[in-house]
């Protein structure tokens, strides 16, 4: 039995039951909600390990859900939506959501998701405030030093702060607009071209072209997975 | 618009067409005064004084400027140019006539002259909603083909989908494993066809007046050529795709969802029309400093000269030679064209050597200038 409780917020039935019926062939324990005010409700009571939350519900907007969650909770939240809802996708992230199912998904996409959650929450259990180990990748945050394997990386500022950002939110989507936030400060006309190449520059750095480490979502954001 | 700025607009125009009545009368005196000079005859004075009006009738808008600069024209040929001058008396008998024909033919020719332009106007305005109207046609007609074309393919996954299913929820425990397998895999197979049919109708969407709405940003190419592997590796995990680009970081001026959406088209044509133990190429290079060509290639049948053109046409979809025999709503092609043309690129269809075929297209190379 897995000891993950997933609280499943979805008003369309037969999603619903599709997302509950591969949480149980998966062994995951589940709650369902329907509503926006019933999920608000069902996380504050049982405290739920993660959250897959559907944006269009039939009382109160999604993202308006996650930011009553986030008043108390960090529980990583998955969103679901549809293509055409891209910029509430963004508005979800910017509000605090981990990361997000675009439907039509596949059932494995949603496992994966889950994955990389789940990966998460049992790494952060042993966090080190000095280091940061990923795979290869290891981040000496007191003297400012990265390293691939055993050979030393030699890094602009900006990829620096760029790479810590990523790894302090490791296994959750940042958006452009935050991520330029956090590292630029004020945004200019050419900080979301910037981004993009310094991003391509660094990832070259990390030896990372299939994007294995630093995955690119078009028109939202970066993540850092979990390795 | 509100009340208010409309009540100031009209007060403008009347100042304006008052300051045209004014302008203009001003000048036929003037150059009344020089034919005065040159001894020419009261009928060439008059004659001016008609043109006058002729010209304010043109460029002003109400009626009553052109009956008002009529009588304002009389009153001015009376005051400056008839004896005694300056004054609003006439010692000739023949003078009163002279003045009311004057007035009557003044303020006839500006009428016409009035509703000539009113006419005009109409006419280019009659014009323009026809051509809109004609636009506006040729748009239905594409939406009424597409919903048609759409509705008529997407009816046979839909039946085969619900009749599977519908089989499985009466019967499914009297069939055998593999004839449910089958089922199976029917249903998956054709709800994949339909999504991502509904995704390319959902960019089609966006096509007006034959052309994209755009939302285009500085993109990193290799990030778009990967997504677009990715999504394909998804959908057809038994393909093995090959990825030929420099290690070069390449940005492009480009909406980055709908070129991702092309290279899925491409890649999709490519698997559809080969051979399942075939390669599908995508490669990337830089034609010049300007723009960088994408393309993407197959081993299967190819494409014949005559039809190489016309696989672009919105709901061609030639002589169906899918080795699966795989429906197509030929919207696929035409939907990359009309991407890539909006983009300022062009896209091409050649032959694979040895056999196959290469699609093509182009981007414009953008520029960034880092902020560090």
């Amino acid at each position: 039995m897995n000891e993950y409780l997933v609280l499943v917020v979805e008003d369309d039935k037969p999603i619903r039951n599709l997302i509950t019926t591969t949480l149980k062939m998966n062994d995951y324990r589940f709650i369902t909600a329907v509503r926006g005010n019933e999920a608000i409700m069902l996380s504050a009571s049982h405290k739920p390990d993660i959250i897959i939350l559907d944006l269009g519900l039939p009382d109160i907007d999604g993202v308006e859900v996650i930011e009553h969650i986030r008043t108390w909770s960090d529980v990583p939240i998955i969103i679901v939506s549809a293509r055409s809802e891209d910029r509430d996708k963004i508005t979800a992230l910017d509000k605090g959501a981990d990361d997000y199912l675009t439907k039509p998904f596949s059932v494995d996409e949603l496992l994966a998701r889950l994955r990389v959650i789940q990966r998460r929450l049992m790494k952060s259990e042993n966090i080190s405030v000095t280091e940061f180990v990923n795979g290869r990748l290891r981040i000496d945050y007191a003297s400012g030093c990265v390293h691939l394997d055993d050979e030393e990386l030699h890094l602009t500022p900006i990829e620096y702060k760029l790479l810590c950002l990523l790894a302090k939110n490791v296994g959750k989507v940042l958006t452009h607009k935050y991520i330029i936030q956090s590292v630029w400060g004020t945004p200019a006309d050419n900080s979301e071209a910037s981004l993009r190449v310094f991003m391509a520059t660094l990832r070259k750095k990390l030896s990372d072209s299939s994007q294995a480490l630093i995955q690119t979502h078009i028109g939202i954001g970066y993540r850092m997975m979990k390795l | 618009m509100t009340a208010n700025s409309i009540k100031s607009s009209k007060a403008f125009s009347v100042f304006k067409d008052s300051a045209i009545c004014l302008v203009v009368l001003t000048a036929a005196t003037l150059a009344g005064y020089a034919f005065k000079a040159f001894q020419l005859a009261d009928a060439d004075i008059i004659m001016l004084y008609i043109i006058a009006v002729l010209v304010i009738s043109i460029f002003t808008s109400k009626m009553y400027f052109c009956l008002i600069s009529s009588l304002v024209g009389v009153v001015l040929f009376n005051c400056f140019f008839t004896y005694p001058e300056f004054s609003l008396s006439a010692h000739d008998a023949g003078y009163p006539v002279t003045f009311v024909t004057m007035f009557i033919t003044a303020f006839i020719a500006g009428t016409l002259a009035n509703k000539l332009k009113r006419n005009i106007l109409i006419a280019e305005q009659n014009a323009r909603e026809k051509e809109e109207a004609a636009l506006l046609a040729q748009n239905e007609q594409l939406r009424a083909d597409m919903l048609r074309s759409i509705s008529h393919d997407l009816r046979t996954p839909l039946t085969s989908i619900s009749g599977n299913a519908s089989t499985l929820i009466s019967g499914g425990d009297t069939l055998d494993e593999s004839a449910r397998q089958q089922i199976y895999t029917d249903i998956y197979s054709e709800s994949m066809w339909l999504i991502g049919m509904v995704e390319n109708l959902l960019y089609a969407t966006r096509i007006e007046d034959g052309r994209m709405q755009l939302n285009i940003s500085v993109e990193i190419l290799d990030d778009i050529v990967q997504e677009a592997v990715r999504h394909t590796e998804r959908t057809h995990p038994k393909r093995n795709i090959i990825v030929d680009m420099y290690d070069e970081i390449i940005p492009v001026m480009a909406d980055a969802n709908l070129i991702v959406q092309v290279i899925v088209n491409l890649m999709d044509n490519a698997v559809k029309y080969s051979d399942e133990d075939s390669d599908v190429t995508v490669s990337v290079r830089r034609e010049n400093a300007y723009a960088v060509v994408i393309s993407v290639s197959d081993h299967g049948t190819g494409i014949f000269d005559e039809e190489k053109e016309k696989v672009f046409d919105m709901f061609y979809t030639g002589g169906s030679r899918s080795s699966d025999s795989r429906r197509s709503l030929g919207l696929g092609l035409a939907l990359c064209r009309s991407i890539i043309t909006s983009h300022g690129g062009t896209i091409s269809v050649s032959d694979n050597i040895p056999n196959g075929t290469v699609v093509s297209f182009t981007l414009p190379i953008g520029e960034v200038d880092l902020n560090e």
